[in-house]
């Protein structure tokens, strides 16, 4: 049972990453790959954070927190905001400057440091069935839990989310029924980068922060991918899937080839099932 | 031959330097390139190298991605084996110099149709994440060859300097000569590419597939061709820089050398090849010009600043810049100086002539 704890955890912290990366594809068409980057950099916010609150830590969450949901709402009005109606590769290649300038950001004020964040692992419970867990592991899982259920909460009953879920269908009526498309793609960036930054600061709770760090991003883009681009249930499940594989391979092969389990993963994928387990066949621009 | 717009001869419509005064800025353009080594310090002549290797580079992705449109973010993947393929036939076969660009180069065509073939299926978003995919697969492959030859994760294989007949290219001027024809002659190649069938079908592709298709164009073949064409001429740059850098080593070929040359593009011009030139220079000077800036200010104020930060920042904030403002690049900013100055003194808007 030890094992199932370990990938859960991973997997965890990969659904938080991954469902950010949903969110925004759903809401506008873009896939962000400064997902890691962003993550990261909310640990190293977190940091500095407990600096500033003096060692409280829910005052420091909370800072930490509020710079990401406005980070987000600043990326989206900044950057991708003048970026409607351009060709899907121009975005893209957006969010890979984006990804670049925050890692250079990371180096420049951080210094590339790679340190953890002193959060304490806290007590190991033994669970009956003899897994093992650290109060941290068992928060990571929580709180992604918590993250998707508050999110198909959002979504499936809130006036927002439902305006959410128009705008994604098709931006132009669902601005014309009077939603104020704008806000809506803010809003995704700012929970897509919350969930981002909750992932870093998990993350650095357990590993090493520094700015090789930001290859997580990948390992949610691929579990995003597995699922299905437009579905959140998918990047849950996707999650699990790329963990477990990633835990596999890790353990039993070759510790070297954990790396490159996702972009396997993905070549798999996009030979086998390019719309994801449960993403809309339709989405794929065939040739 | 007065104005741009009227053309008497199909000659005319092909000419790659239409105006008399382009032939005049290019020759002048050449002739001080071919001084600047007698003036220019070691150094320089270094950067001009860098430069001149990352164009064929750029080029070879203005042609995949500006003129086909099939985004790539596997050229370092190119670029790598191209460089493998060098190491390898040095290391185990020492075979001489003009074979082992041209092998490295037929290594980078297998590729290239390997990485092509999902194009095929799919388009945009989903084809860039395959070549990402491919990107790591040949990552993986380099590294370990780097793990099972014995060399060491840091230093790499280190490759003898090339021999060519009675030359031996060691002296960074030596090395500007022949870069310099080698740039020189990739760059006709793909300005006479673009010229032909092949290059117009690619054209058609990039604008709309469909129409394309309707038009009679395979677009199968035209595709994989581009993918082959492309990462031919990437491989070869990839062999000509592990000679010129001495060493081949699997770190150097990570993603953001891959996002380094669709910068190069981007900040010169997407669909130009006077836009890479500029962009290959651009981007590759960028970190020697922010650190020349940095040296600049008071050494009280560069104390413990991470200077490497900024010069990776400055790539970012490039891209972004050029994407939102300027989403032609510095090839779109020199054609309005030059259609100023053809214009002048009138103002009038020219209509839109083939610009490469």
């Amino acid at each position: 049972m030890e094992f199932v704890a370990t990938f859960v955890v991973l997997a965890s912290t990969y659904a938080l990453l991954a469902a950010g990366i949903v969110i925004l594809y759903r809401a506008s068409r873009v896939l962000n790959f400064a997902h890691g980057e962003l993550a990261i950099i909310g640990g190293y916010v977190f940091l500095s954070m407990t600096g500033f609150a003096g060692g409280s830590l829910p005052l420091a969450f909370a800072g930490a927190l509020a710079v990401s949901l406005v980070t987000g709402i600043a990326i989206y009005v900044v950057v991708m905001k003048r970026l409607t109606g351009q060709p899907f590769y121009v975005a893209i290649l957006v969010t890979i400057g984006i990804g670049i300038l925050l890692k250079s950001l990371i180096i420049i004020v951080w210094r590339a440091r790679a340190t953890s964040i002193p959060i304490g692992s806290g007590t190991v419970l033994t669970f009956a069935s003899g897994a093992r867990m650290s109060q941290l592991d068992l928060a990571t899982v929580l709180v992604a839990i918590a993250f998707y259920f508050g999110l198909y909460l959002f979504y499936r009953f809130s006036r927002l989310g439902i305006q959410a879920r128009g705008t994604a269908e098709n931006p132009l009526l669902a601005s014309q029924r009077g939603v104020n498309v704008h806000f809506v793609l803010a809003l995704s960036w700012a929970i897509a980068v919350l969930g981002a930054s909750v992932a870093g600061i998990l993350y650095g709770g357990r590993a090493l922060l520094s700015p090789q760090g930001v290859v997580v991003g990948f390992s949610g883009l691929t579990a995003a991918l597995v699922g299905g681009l437009d579905s959140l249930l998918g990047a849950l499940l996707g999650s699990l899937i790329v963990a477990l594989a990633e835990y596999l391979t890790i353990q039993y092969l070759d510790p070297i080839l954990g790396e490159a389990v996702p972009f396997i993963i993905l070549l798999l994928a996009m030979l086998l099932r390019p719309w994801g387990l449960f993403g809309t066949r339709e989405e794929i621009e065939r040739v | 031959m007065g104005s741009p717009y009227l053309k008497t001869s199909y000659s005319d419509v092909n000419a790659i330097l239409p105006r008399t005064y382009q032939k005049v800025l290019v020759t002048a353009a050449l002739l001080l390139l071919l001084v600047a080594p007698f003036f220019a310090s070691n150094f320089h002549v270094h950067l001009m190298n860098l430069g001149a290797l990352a164009t064929i580079g750029a080029l070879a992705l203005n042609l995949l991605t500006g003129f086909c449109g099939q985004i790539s973010l596997g050229h370092a993947g190119f670029l790598a084996v191209g460089a493998f393929t060098t190491a390898i036939l040095v290391v185990h076969l020492a075979a001489p110099f003009w074979s082992v660009v041209p092998v490295a180069g037929l290594a980078g065509a297998l590729l290239g149709l390997l990485v092509g073939l999902p194009s095929l299926r799919f388009r945009g978003l989903y084809l860039a994440i395959s070549t990402l995919a491919m990107h790591y697969a040949v990552g993986y492959a380099v590294k370990s060859y780097q793990a099972n030859i014995g060399a060491s994760a840091t230093a790499g294989v280190s490759i003898p300097d090339p021999v060519l007949g009675p030359l031996v290219l060691s002296n960074d001027r030596v090395w500007y000569y022949f870069l310099l024809l080698m740039t020189g002659l990739v760059t006709l190649f793909c300005l006479n590419l673009l010229r032909t069938r092949l290059g117009r079908a690619w054209i058609a592709i990039r604008d709309r597939d469909i129409a394309a298709e309707a038009l009679g164009i395979h677009i199968a073949r035209y595709k994989l061709l581009a993918f082959v064409v492309s990462s031919t001429l990437t491989a070869m740059a990839g062999s000509l820089t592990a000679y010129y850098s001495n060493v081949v080593s699997a770190d150097e070929f990570t993603l953001e050398l891959a996002v380094t040359y669709l910068a190069m593009i981007i900040v010169g011009g997407m669909g130009s090849v006077l836009g890479s030139i500029f962009g290959a220079y651009f981007i590759t000077l960028l970190p020697f010009a922010v650190d020349a800036l940095f040296d600049m200010l008071p050494v009280a104020w560069r104390q413990g600043v991470q200077l490497v930060g900024f010069q990776s920042g400055a790539v970012g904030v490039f891209i972004i810049l050029f994407l939102l403002l300027e989403p032609k690049g510095l090839a779109e900013l020199w054609w309005r100086v030059e259609i100023y100055f053809e214009r002048w003194p009138f103002k009038y808007r020219p209509l839109e002539p083939a610009r490469r």
